[in-house]
């Protein structure tokens, strides 16, 4: 592949703190008003939006099942699905806040892009009427999240989102919502 | 040795299942009723076959993996002489639990309490101050309690925790044709077990999901969601997907097996078995050279497999039932590859698994928000009996007790309940 056919090619810098914060911020902003379209637009073309089950590297994961494994297209179906087809599990839909805190800018990793290390907390809830199992109750979900950014001429996007749940070994109830 | 006392049951719990020539019915208290659950789980599962574990998840001597029966905790572990062993998982001195870990490899079990140790086949090996009991005191009557019996089918472990009763192949004897074709979809007849599982619960009868998963009527409902983005992605427009969800057939077999099945066939554009040939020659040819056309064509339908109690046989996965109270229910799936095949064909499998099944998929959750909509509904009393007789006036039942129905009847699902109906009788 010639460059000229590399839409985002980085430019090679590192965000500072404050960018790096700004941008995962937006992130939050745009998932708790379910924005989702907007969220696509934050990812590089071959970004990644990963939740495994076991930590690992990226590269890892094509051999083995994650809970999520979103590539441009997956990512892409995700959005769709959620906002315009009959759903059953976002019907009600998810009410979140999405915290994110302790951020850290790290390396570059082997591509030039900046790993952003963070923390997330999200808390969810789904409402319904009363006595409704399944719904009605808070639920909260604590992640070690690494990003990687890149720069392009449109600003800061994101070629990794990877979240480690604590609880990503264990049995989860409903994650059809964006983490 | 029987390990779990002979109680008489509440002889009114096989009344729960009504069956006449024209009528299935299912008393709610199958669903909500703690006296049945703990029959359930002292009957079904604590005497009768229940599958624990794949041979791959302890391929080697040392390597073992915990789990339950019904509620009992248990350790499935290979031993240096090969053999696994299924061991109650419990030191027989005051009753710790030998082993925490869900899988693991270890040369012994040892009791945090009292430092007892035991072998990985449940031999008791090391009593810390041994001293404190007589020379005689024969540590090979205080071994781990091991299930009396436990059986090996093409990979997949049962165990049965009653010493008396049908053999594992009495067991699996009705359904085995279809386990060996699910199994041949590897052209060495084999699977390997991932480490990394999924695993959702969900508030509600663990027989939702045992009803559920060759359940062929609800998709054009449940999974219309899942129908537009397959045509969004261009895979097949949603009119297709209906028609082909018309095809195929279910079956019901002795014992509470049962099964949804679509048909198989080389074309490329009616089977998934079909589309990888076409796709990988290399496995298109390590299929023929140990298969015949008739064989193949069997291999390529797709099936999910219900094995009562509490597996089945999936696309992309074994499916575990792990019932944990009459209103909360886990389950596992093992996603697995396929032995022999190109490994592009297994990555395209995992995809296709995240896509669809798991706690973020574009399928299972919706099946998972019926199941709990369900438990919530039997709530309401005064509507005692469910409605399981769809199909009953045209199922075709076959001399050895097999019968088929149409891919959207509840003929599975009704030989699941004479099973269950026979056990809450015995």
């Amino acid at each position: 592949m010639t460059r000229t056919e590399q839409p985002e090619v980085g430019t090679g810098a590192s965000p500072t703190r404050d960018e790096a914060e700004a941008l995962i911020y937006r992130e939050c902003r745009l998932l708790d008003g379910l924005a989702l379209e907007d969220w696509l637009a934050l990812f590089t073309e071959d970004g990644l939006y990963w939740l495994p089950v076991a930590d690992g590297e990226p590269e890892q994961a094509v051999d083995l099942v994650s809970i999520v494994y979103d590539d441009s297209a997956r990512r892409s179906e995700r959005v769709y699905r959620t906002l315009h087809t009959p759903v059953l599990d976002q019907n009600p839909r998810s009410r979140t806040v999405h915290l994110a805190g302790n951020v850290e800018v790290g390396e570059p990793d082997a591509k030039g892009d900046t790993r952003v290390f963070c923390n997330q907390i999200v808390a969810e809830l789904r409402p319904g009427g009363e006595g409704q199992l399944g719904l009605n109750t808070p639920r909260i979900f604590a992640a070690r999240c690494e990003y990687r950014l890149r720069g392009t001429a449109e600003g800061w996007k994101i070629s990794l989102k990877k979240l480690l749940l604590i609880d990503s070994d264990q049995p989860l109830y409903n994650l059809t919502f964006v983490l | 040795m029987v390990l779990v006392p002979e109680k008489p049951l509440d002889a009114a719990l096989s009344e729960l299942v009504r069956e006449d020539d024209e009528t299935f019915l299912i008393h709610t208290d199958v669903y909500t009723s703690t006296a049945v659950f703990d029959a359930e789980m002292r009957t079904i599962f604590e005497r009768g076959w229940v599958y624990v574990a794949h041979e791959s998840q302890v391929p080697l001597p040392g390597d073992y993996v915990t789990g339950l029966i019904g509620r009992q905790p248990v350790v499935v572990s290979r031993h240096e002489d090969g053999e696994v062993y299924v061991l109650l998982n419990r030191c027989r001195h005051r009753g710790t639990v030998v082993c925490r870990a869900d899988a693991g490899h270890s040369n012994y079990f040892r009791c945090p309490y009292h430092n007892w140790s035991y072998a990985n086949n449940g031999d008791l090996v090391g009593v810390a101050q041994a001293t404190g009991y007589p020379e005689d005191f024969d540590k090979s009557q205080w071994g781990l309690v091991r299930a009396p019996r436990v059986g090996s089918y093409r990979g997949l472990i049962f165990a049965n925790l009653a010493a008396e009763g049908p053999t594992l192949e009495e067991h699996l004897a009705p359904v085995r044709r279809y386990v060996d074709w699910w199994f041949n979809r590897s052209p060495l007849g084999t699977i390997t077990v991932l480490p990394t599982a999924h695993k959702y619960p969900y508030p509600g009868n663990w027989k939702w999901q045992a009803e559920n998963g060759h359940d062929g009527y609800h998709g054009n409902y449940v999974h219309e969601s899942w129908q537009r983005v397959l045509a969004r992605a261009g895979e097949a427009p949603v009119k297709e997907i209906r028609k082909y969800r018309q095809e195929g057939c279910t079956r019901g077999f002795a014992n509470g097996h049962g099964l949804l099945e679509r048909p198989g066939g080389l074309n490329p554009a009616a089977s998934w078995t079909g589309r990888m040939m076409a796709k990988y020659p290399q496995y298109a040819e390590a299929l023929h050279e140990r298969f015949g056309e008739e064989e193949i064509e069997e291999i390529s339908a797709r099936r999910n497999i219900f094995v009562f109690p509490n597996l089945y046989l999936f696309d992309t996965q074994l499916r575990v039932i792990h019932p944990i109270a009459v209103d909360r229910t886990e389950v596992w799936l093992q996603v697995y590859a396929l032995d022999g095949v190109p490994e592009e064909l297994n990555q395209g499998r995992l995809r296709a698994h995240e896509r669809f099944y798991g706690p973020a998929g574009f399928g299972a959750p919706d099946d998972v928000e019926i199941f709990v909509s369900n438990q919530t509904g039997v709530q309401a009393r005064g509507v005692e009996w469910a409605l399981m007789s769809r199909g009953m006036h045209r199922e075709e039942v076959l001399s050895n007790g097999e019968r088929i129905g149409h891919s959207t009847d509840e003929t599975p699902v009704r030989s699941l309940y004479r099973e269950w109906k026979r056990w809450m009788g015995a």
